[in-house]
């Protein structure tokens, strides 16, 4: 590791933070990302694809109406183009980074540095995130609009305020795919659980399907879990659902929950540490 | 590939042999049954959730396309039966087993044993787990036959039965061609998602509810719509689009088989251009 770095590091572990350490590795991560352009083109080409199937179901699901739940078609493909384009960034088809650095023992050398265990992984997932919404989401969000049109937020409030939830959305996500990975210092075939996971979340943040086409009862069974703040409330601030004071209580509700899931995360770090067992080295 | 001049193994010895990479495999896969319970209640989730959030929304809306839920269901079972299976049986052939692989050098090891190729790769990654998706999407075909209007006759069975064999053989030889690709490149690889995974979603809902030319594309260009969509548009007794003959609706167990054996073709040619990694 750099020197510099590492100095900086010993100097934050004494101040409890080190803002610019982690600036660092979330722009190394950021930058990591533009190193595979193939694989970004396909990724790409793929969304794209299953987009234009999203779409296709949908609008054959509005038939002639023009508004289901609040919906309107032309929200009905927004949220397919959004759901493409945070794919990647928000991980929701499944992250195992974690996991398999805890199996690998790879974990050891990282506790080795001085700097906050939590803290690290959360600024470089937040450059991978980052680069991952430039690269792949706002291309996706380029050709939905050429293709079949892309409703916008509206004002630089609405813009503002989508983005903070985005920003939201993205945490709380971290947040819950860090505790399901910490399951890997309990089980050696932590997998199972996270295939479990992110079929749950996909299911229950509004991934599959915008959670206001939900019957009434599972709508509300939903709203008492984590998993709307993950993606859904974004959503509904993009296309203008939420307005006026209610925006701020989505806010609300997302910060509460990323905080809780952030806490849990630190939680369940420190029991697993320590049971942490690395064989070898 | 050497074994020039000598005898070919009589079919009947390759299937007992291939039969017991599967038991290995499945003891192995048995030795954490915890683990292995939970991979398979995941894996029955992730099509689980897909299909749940469709079913839990069209009350709302009513119908997809004039398709009620009992005809998306028997669209829908029957893609995900085929493809369930046929992942159950070409594990070996995806490309990111195969790369393994290719990319470590082990494939060398499958060149150096007196038994075919295809037989080992078969053999080589059997993932038990999926056994629950079978059931599931068994499930979801026969709530759809239960659901629709249809007086069954044998002759409707045994086009859907061949329907499925044809997805079979499809997408099977789609991974084969994915595992060929990865002799020469791991990076276009995932291309092949959007033909497969994508393929298998493109036919799981009625192919009327796609744009023209995505429609066209997948009937003509890339046969897919034979499949599933024209069997079961016949079963339910509705004409084939484009004109399109009724009898275009049993091709699905000639179309599949076909690009079968093209991919194995390409296999072969893969195979000679291989070259170990040295180690």
């Amino acid at each position: 590791m750099n020197a510099a770095l590492l100095r900086w590091g010993l100097l934050g572990q004494a101040a409890g933070i080190n803002a610019r350490l982690y600036c660092a590795a979330a722009r190394l991560s950021f930058r990591r990302q533009f190193a595979y352009p193939a694989a970004t083109f396909w990724g790409l080409l793929t969304n794209l694809f299953f987009g234009a199937l999203r779409v296709a179901v949908l609008l054959a699901l509005f038939g002639l109406k023009p508004q289901v739940a609040g919906y309107t078609p032309a929200d009905a493909v927004t949220y397919t183009g959004l759901t493409q384009a945070f794919l990647a960034a928000f991980s929701l088809f499944g992250w195992y980074d974690l996991m398999r650095t805890v199996h690998r023992g790879e974990i050891v050398t990282e506790l080795l540095r001085p700097h906050s265990f939590l803290g690290f992984w959360m600024a470089q997932d937040a450059g991978r995130a980052a680069a991952q919404f430039l690269l792949r989401g706002v291309t996706i969000l380029t050709l939905y609009a050429l293709l079949w049109g892309l409703k916008l937020p509206e004002g630089a409030a609405g813009w503002g305020l989508t983005l903070l939830s985005a920003g939201l959305a993205w945490a709380c996500g971290f947040a819950f795919r860090f505790l399901v990975n910490g399951a890997a210092f309990w089980s050696p075939d932590a997998v199972g659980i996270g295939r479990f996971a992110w079929a749950l979340m996909g299911l229950a943040c509004g991934f599959l399907m915008p959670l206001a086409f939900f019957p009434a009862w599972f709508q509300s069974l939903l709203a008492w879990t984590p998993f709307p703040s993950m993606m859904n409330s974004t959503v509904e601030l993009w296309l203008g659902h939420v307005s006026g004071t209610q925006v701020l209580r989505v806010l609300g509700v997302q910060a509460a929950w990323t905080l809780v899931l952030l806490g849990l995360a630190r939680l369940v770090l420190a029991r697993g540490l320590r049971r942490l067992e690395v064989a070898g080295g | 590939m050497g074994r020039q001049g000598s005898r070919p193994l009589p079919a009947l010895y390759l299937l007992r042999l291939y039969f017991r990479l599967l038991g290995a495999q499945i003891r192995s896969q048995l030795v954490y049954r915890t683990a292995f319970a939970l991979d398979a209640l995941a894996a029955a989730l992730v099509t689980g959730a897909e299909f749940a959030a469709f079913v839990l929304v069209l009350p709302r809306f009513g119908a997809l396309g004039g398709w009620t839920l009992g005809e998306v269901a028997l669209l829908y079972g029957l893609a995900e039966l085929a493809f369930v299976l046929m992942d159950l049986g070409f594990g070996g052939f995806d490309a990111p087993n195969l790369s393994a692989h290719v990319r470590s050098g082990s494939f060398s090891t499958f060149l150096l044993r007196p038994v075919p190729l295809p037989v080992q790769v078969f053999g080589s990654d059997f993932a038990l787990r999926r056994l629950t998706r079978v059931v599931l999407a068994a499930g979801i075909v026969a709530y759809g036959v239960s659901r629709v209007d249809v007086a069954w006759s044998v002759g409707d069975v045994v086009l859907l039965a061949g329907s499925v064999l044809g997805m079979v053989a499809f997408f099977g030889g789609l991974f084969v061609v994915g595992g060929t690709l990865t002799f020469w490149t791991v990076e276009s690889v995932e291309a092949m998602n959007v033909l497969t995974y994508g393929g298998r979603t493109l036919i799981s809902y009625p192919m009327s509810i796609y744009g023209e030319w995505l429609r066209k594309t997948f009937t003509f260009l890339i046969p897919a719509a034979f499949l599933s969509y024209f069997p079961v548009l016949h079963v339910l007794g509705r004409p084939l689009p484009d004109g399109l003959p009724g009898w275009a609706a049993g091709l699905s167990p000639l179309v599949g088989p076909l690009l079968l054996a093209a991919a194995f073709a390409f296999w072969r040619v893969g195979v000679r251009r291989y070259h170990g990694t040295g180690s």
